[in-house]
């Protein structure tokens, strides 16, 4: 801002009206200073926020608005000001007349005289004490949050583990009955004894899968350099025997390297690959794998040819324990853990099918590694 | 039937809490290649008091192998094991830690108090016998042990 000396016209005269009308107007906070720290002016915004009439303050130095462990600032801002440098956005604490602190957002401007020579200093403070309370207010949403998250966590990971032993008591003593006095017993006596092994056995792996899901977050190891293609060769390999069972015909594109956990990007891989090959048609399974970059993120396809999946299922498949096909084996956990996965790592998944013309599963993953979680 | 290395049968403490793992154990045992008398505690104090003679148990017969749970009452078995592993008497006795525990942690935990082997207890029936057996014949027939010591000193 320059400060033009007299001899001014009936235009430049408006034009210094309207400007002040601005200033006036403005909810900010406009101050100007000498160089020594006077107030010079004094709008109606600084007035509601710091309670000073302009009256009361013109001609006190600025210091009257800093608390006194905050003293320092007031020389720091001038000398820089004194050299012509603008502090933009600076966050800080202020006192009102009333004591109560503010916290507020400072710019401070040089005011140059037409030589160009610093004379002073204009301040626009903007009232940020609700920005701030909201913001601690999220801070403390968001810790109430991560413990509450990580309680459940806790809590399903306590569950399901403590739950094996009594299971396990269920399942070893059926079966040692069974054993025993097999030759003893009827057709229904070893009906019943099948069925409640079967029972045992399909409760341990909901409980497994359970823990698997609980352990997302936290097991979960801090992200790395990952090399895309290392993933899809472990997975393949983890999964040679469907693979070859099946003559499933595996492709894949060009794979990038991302942020990731790599054990659990496997456990992705795996999981769709797998489900593809499980949930093939008549045809031999066929499988490809591609990565699209899409702004700051990678879209990782999975494409198949398999039965495919009506759309109003397209949603309840991420659902743990929510099942399509009571005739394949599984609890219907893995694609809810894959989702929890990507999810973890700052992706999304879902899925575009047909009915009989196969399924491609899409999940993203950042181009930037994210903090891990 | 084999006998043990001084000519009686082999000594082994299983530290268990768990009724039916205590019986299981037993029965996997009951049929076994060597002869063996299967001593039971149930909780972790019991069985430092069992290991180091005292009270009731100071006619307590030293163990050859030691098959020990890690979630006991009263002091559990990471506690067991490392009072085991850091007294002289006793550190030579290999323990076995037989849990319900997949985790990671308990597994390094244990080995860096120099547990002598980690084994998870199978659900199935079938496995865990086999387990009980392996445990057995590896320990009790193919490792060679260190002689017997007869007293504390």
């Amino acid at each position: 801002m320059k400060l033009g000396i007299g001899g001014k016209n009936k235009q430049e005269q408006e034009a210094l009206l309207r400007l002040a009308a601005i200033v006036e107007s403005a909810d900010d906070a406009i101050i100007g200073e000498k160089l020594d720290g006077t107030i010079i002016s004094w709008n109606q915004g600084a007035e509601r926020i710091y309670g000073y009439s302009a009256d009361e303050i013109i001609g006190k130095p600025i210091s009257i608005l800093i608390e006194p462990d905050r003293t320092e600032e007031i020389p720091k801002i001038l000398d820089g000001i004194k050299r012509g440098q603008k502090i933009d956005h600076y966050e800080t604490v202020r006192v009102g007349k009333d004591g109560k602190k503010i916290n507020i957002s400072l710019t401070v401007s040089p005011i140059k005289d037409a030589s160009d020579k610093v004379i002073g200093a204009s301040t626009i403070a903007r009232d940020i004490t609700e920005r701030k309370r909201m913001e601690e207010e999220l801070k403390k949403t968001m810790a109430e949050l991560e413990r509450s998250n990580a309680e459940l966590e806790r809590f399903a990971y306590v569950a399901s583990h403590d739950l094996q032993e009594p299971l396990r008591m269920v399942s070893s003593y059926t079966q040692l009955l069974e054993k025993r006095y097999k030759d003893k017993l009827d057709a229904d006596a070893n009906d019943f004894i099948n069925f409640t092994v079967d029972g045992a056995k399909r409760m341990q792996q909901l409980i497994n899968d359970l823990l698997a899901y609980s352990r997302v977050g936290t097991r979960g190891k801090p992200f790395e350099l990952t090399d895309c293609e290392a993933v899809f060769e472990a997975a393949v390999a983890n999964l040679d025997m469907a693979i070859k069972e099946n003559k499933a015909k595996m492709t894949h594109d060009p794979l990038p390297t991302v942020m990731a956990d790599e054990g659990q990007l496997v456990e992705v891989f795996q999981n769709l690959i797998g489900n593809a090959i499980k949930f093939r048609g008549k045809q031999p399974p066929r499988v490809h794998i591609s990565a699209q970059p899409d702004k700051d993120k990678w879209v990782f396809s999975v494409k198949d040819n398999g039965i495919g999946i009506e759309p109003q299922y397209f949603d309840r498949i991420f659902i743990i324990f929510q099942r399509l096909h009571s005739e394949v084996p599984g609890t219907g956990a893995g694609l809810a853990i894959i989702k929890r996965i990507v999810e973890r790592h700052g992706g999304r998944i879902w899925i575009e099918s047909q009915l009989g013309k196969g399924s491609t599963f899409y999940f993203t993953m950042p181009m930037k590694g994210e903090k891990s979680s | 039937m084999t006998s043990g290395k001084t000519g009686g049968p082999i000594e082994i403490l299983l530290v268990e809490d768990n009724p039916g793992d205590v019986r299981l154990t037993h029965e996997a045992l009951k049929d076994g290649k060597i002869l063996n008398k299967l001593h039971v505690i149930k909780d972790g104090v019991e069985a430092m008091a069992f290991l180091r003679q005292e009270g009731k148990y100071a006619n307590a017969i030293r163990p050859d192998l030691i098959l020990l749970d890690l979630n006991l009452p009263k002091k559990d078995g990471r506690e067991v094991l490392a009072e085991i592993k850091s007294d002289s008497y006793l550190k030579r006795i290999p323990v076995v830690i037989l849990t319900v525990s997949k985790l990671e942690e308990d597994i390094i935990k244990t080995y860096d108090l120099h547990a002598n082997c980690y084994i998870t207890k199978p659900i199935d029936l079938d496995r865990f016998i086999a387990v009980v057996r392996a445990i057995e014949d590896f320990w009790l027939a193919i490792v060679k042990l260190p002689p017997r010591a007869l007293k504390r000193k």
